[in-house]
């Protein structure tokens, strides 16, 4: 009985641990080491921060389809900008400026309108990726048109010289970003509020909670995560395409739904999505050296995120 | 079916034992009501019944014949209906169809569906109720609680092969009107005629007394008391619930109505009601009386600032009140407990802090936006202890907690702002008589504080026992008020009525 009460609580985490025990075995010489789990964070930097902000909105049951079409006009927009010659702080905050406006979008039409996320947001998925074609041309933007003081902050970073490593910038940016958002979320009345939404919006309607502007609120901060990402992915490759941000979207709600196994009551909590974005991010890593296929990795990551939740649902159900 | 008898009837979770040795007979055309506190196993023995619960230890006898096995399916067959306060309504669905969500749709030609047939057999089980003011070709969602109630118990009737054999009704009038309750007494009655065995479950004491032919009272999982109806009195079987003498009656006021006035609301309209005024002065206590649905969900609606005023205006504490939304209303000290506790009030799988400080973020927080921990602690357990909270700590699941608790939660949560004026809408409905005492212990507490309160209540003994003023409404408009009133139930009811025309 306490031996299932652990494996209920813990269940991802061990699963978690078992994944890096295996890839420990098979890759012994490449696997555990300093150097490559920072290649991780950096890998992973780009889909955390579109996951932790998805998590404002799905603490309140909602969630945010468009993140990767938002994440491909960002990018989109700071290179067409830079590439007619705007400084770089202009074509950043335009692309931030988006993400926003986006959001807000988002949240108009699902909480003042009151149409369902799911179809409010795929709405806004087809917009803002026709916007990112219309706006580029369909073409990729890259080479001389993406200025290097902006593609080399991707590849820079906080050298510990003593350890020959080099932490980079786009993952403090993303710890920066989990800090902000564990911030926001467990330690304002703001994000009590959130979650107060997400546990009965119409309790919390009439307990004096301002229900339509917060929801309008944390659509505008997924929004501006997913410019940050789109941002990050551009600087990242040196270049902005309109498709650029299309895989990030269910891997951000996978890496949720990953972390709402962890939590009590199945809420989410934006640490536990870190968990679900290292499981993701290290089953890709691992995979990959392993020379397994992509296509077949592809199929393992989506059987093992429907395992994971399926193992929660089904204890939680027996409890 | 003749007789089904539950013998030695035993069950526990983990160490606490819910039933512990009862046995009920219950018997053909007749009706049984069961009672009892909040938790003393009423809705175990309910459970066991229909077969989701598997007893520890059970003997089931029907005609004196031993079942040997027992499951839901068996309930099933046996034809045993159970009847819950929630209802499942496919609201979208028509009468006829919702009748018919159990059962095989009848067909012709094979395959396609025979409306005619399932029109005529769906009117002919709510005729055979008596009930005849219901369109089977309605929308369910066009139909009142109660009439959404009578078609559930009808549908049970459609099915030709089985007569049903058992109702069971658990707390069926506890959303209903007067009048509903009386056309569902109406459809018990028949059922019984027609040689139906019927468990009645309610906290109303006039209605077992009115309905039932016999009583048996659980207390703790024990069976302490089972008599036939005619041989007990009101305070007997009160005091075998309790265990101790503790009168029905409300507890005594203590007449300190102080001359400022709380809030004074000046013929106000909305889009929903007519004509409103009233004034309520520090400590007293405004009942808002009526037939269901005459206005009195919409009276808090004006207040909380969900409607909006279109005509008329509001002062509260001697300024003009225009509330926007709820969030005004408890920033100006005024607090809710709204009808529906479930729904409305709590957030289920959230803590019992969570539930109690929501609508109080803004006060409680450091610089306007750093939640405030101690302070919500501190907040949470003074208030839970002042309505005699019983739970294990403050951030266990609110789920976990029984009605009567949960309903106490909403209470401490409307206290924890110290309010001025506090709304509430139907606060015993579904509460134990223990916890309905200290409710009403705590109405009063606030009244002497000097804190003014709207109370609504469908329990008309409520109405007269704790309030000082009541409001009658009709159609969504006020009909009269009545002040200093020396009056009976029967004649405030003949109130309701005069105003129909």
């Amino acid at each position: 009985m306490k031996i299932l009460n652990l494996i209920k609580k813990y269940g991802t985490l061990i699963g978690f641990f078992g994944i890096i025990i295996f890839f420990t075995i098979n890759l012994p010489s490449t696997f555990l080491t300093a150097k490559n789990f920072i290649n991780i964070s950096q890998q992973i930097s780009m889909l955390a921060v579109v996951a932790f902000t998805m998590t404002v909105v799905m603490v309140m049951n909602d969630f945010d389809l468009s993140v990767g079409s938002m994440a491909s006009l960002a990018g989109i927009v700071a290179a067409v900008l830079f590439s007619m010659g705007y400084p770089i702080w202009i074509g950043i905050l335009a692309a931030l400026f988006v993400g926003i406006i986006g959001g807000l979008f988002n949240g108009f039409l699902v909480s003042i309108i009151g149409i369902l996320p799911f179809v409010a947001t795929l709405g806004t998925l087809t917009m803002f990726s026709g916007f990112a074609f219309l706006i580029s041309g369909g073409r990729t933007i890259f080479g001389r048109d993406i200025p290097s003081e902006f593609s080399s902050f991707a590849r820079s970073g906080i050298e510990i010289s003593s350890l020959d490593l080099k932490i980079p910038f786009l993952s403090i940016l993303a710890l920066l970003i989990l800090f902000i958002v564990w911030f926001i979320l467990e330690q304002t009345t703001y994000g009590r509020r959130l979650y107060a939404i997400g546990g009965n919006p119409e309790a919390s309607f009439l307990a004096g909670i301002k229900v339509k502007q917060l929801r309008l609120s944390a659509f505008a901060l997924t929004g501006l995560g997913a410019a940050i990402a789109g941002l990050m992915y551009s600087s990242r490759v040196a270049s902005s395409n309109p498709t650029q941000g299309s895989g990030l979207m269910l891997e951000a709600i996978a890496a949720v739904f990953l972390g709402m196994t962890m939590s009590e009551e199945g809420e989410p909590r934006v640490l536990y999505t870190l968990l679900g974005v290292l499981i993701l991010g290290v089953l890709d890593n691992g995979l990959t050296q392993m020379n397994v296929d992509s296509y077949i990795r592809e199929v393992l990551v989506g059987f093992i995120v429907i395992l994971a939740v399926a193992f929660s649902s089904i204890t939680k159900k027996r409890n | 079916m003749k007789k089904l008898e539950l013998l030695n009837l035993t069950k526990s979770f983990s160490s606490f034992k819910a039933l512990s040795n009862v046995s009920i007979e219950l018997l053909s055309g007749e009706t049984h009501a069961l009672m009892g506190e909040n938790g003393a196993g009423k809705t175990t023995l309910i459970k066991v019944l229909a077969g989701i619960l598997k007893p520890d230890q059970m003997i089931m006898k029907i005609d004196n014949n031993i079942q040997n096995t027992y499951s839901s399916i068996q309930s099933k067959n046996l034809g045993f209906n159970f009847i819950h306060q929630e209802l499942n309504i496919v609201s979208y669905l028509s009468v006829a169809e919702n009748m018919f969500l159990n059962h095989p749709y009848p067909k012709k030609y094979i395959t396609i569906i025979d409306w005619n047939k399932i029109y005529k057999l769906s009117s002919k089980a709510l005729e055979e109720l008596g009930v005849t003011h219901i369109d089977v070709k309605k929308k369910c969602s066009k139909l009142s609680t109660g009439d959404q109630m009578l078609v559930k118990i009808a549908s049970c009737l459609i099915k030709t092969d089985t007569t049903p054999t058992l109702y069971v009704f658990d707390e069926p009038t506890a959303a209903l009107t007067l009048q509903e309750s009386e056309k569902l007494f109406k459809v018990i009655n028949n059922l019984k005629k027609k040689g139906a065995i019927i468990l009645y479950v309610s906290h109303r004491m006039n209605e077992i007394l009115e309905i039932s032919d016999k009583v048996t009272v659980l207390r703790d999982g024990i069976k302490v008391l089972t008599d036939k109806t005619s041989e007990l009195s009101k305070e007997k079987i009160i005091r075998s619930m309790v265990g101790k003498d503790l009168s029905d009656n409300f507890p005594e006021r203590t007449g300190n109505i102080n001359e400022n006035i709380v809030i004074d609301v000046n013929n106000v309209h909305t889009k929903n009601i007519r004509n409103i005024n009233f004034k309520i002065k520090a400590g007293e206590v405004l009942g808002i009386a009526g037939l269901s649905n005459s206005g009195q969900r919409e009276i808090f609606n004006m207040l909380m600032g969900v409607d909006n005023i279109d005509k008329g205006k509001i002062s509260f504490m001697d300024q003009k009140y225009e509330p926007n939304s709820p969030s005004d209303a408890w920033k100006k000290l005024i607090s809710f407990v709204p009808r529906e506790r479930r729904k409305e009030a709590l957030m289920l799988k959230m803590s019992v802090k969570s539930n109690t400080t929501t609508p109080h973020y803004s006060k409680l927080s450091k610089f306007f936006f750093l939640a405030n921990k101690q302070q919500e602690n501190l907040i949470t357990n003074n208030y839970s202890k002042k309505v005699q909270l019983k739970y294990e700590n403050m951030n266990q699941s609110i789920y976990q907690l029984s009605g009567g608790n949960q309903q106490k939660v909403v209470f401490s949560r409307a206290l924890a702002s110290n309010p001025k004026l506090l709304l509430l809408d139907e606060p015993t409905r579904g509460v134990d008589v223990g916890a309905k005492l200290d409710i009403y212990n705590l109405i009063i507490q606030l009244t002497k504080n000097g804190c003014g309160i709207v109370l609504n209540s469908s329990d008309l003994s409520e109405i007269m026992g704790m309030c000082d003023k009541i409001l009658i409404l009709k159609d969504h408009e006020q009909y009269k008020i009545l002040e200093n009133f020396k009056i009976n139930s029967q004649d405030l009811l003949a109130n309701f009525y005069e105003s129909k025309k």
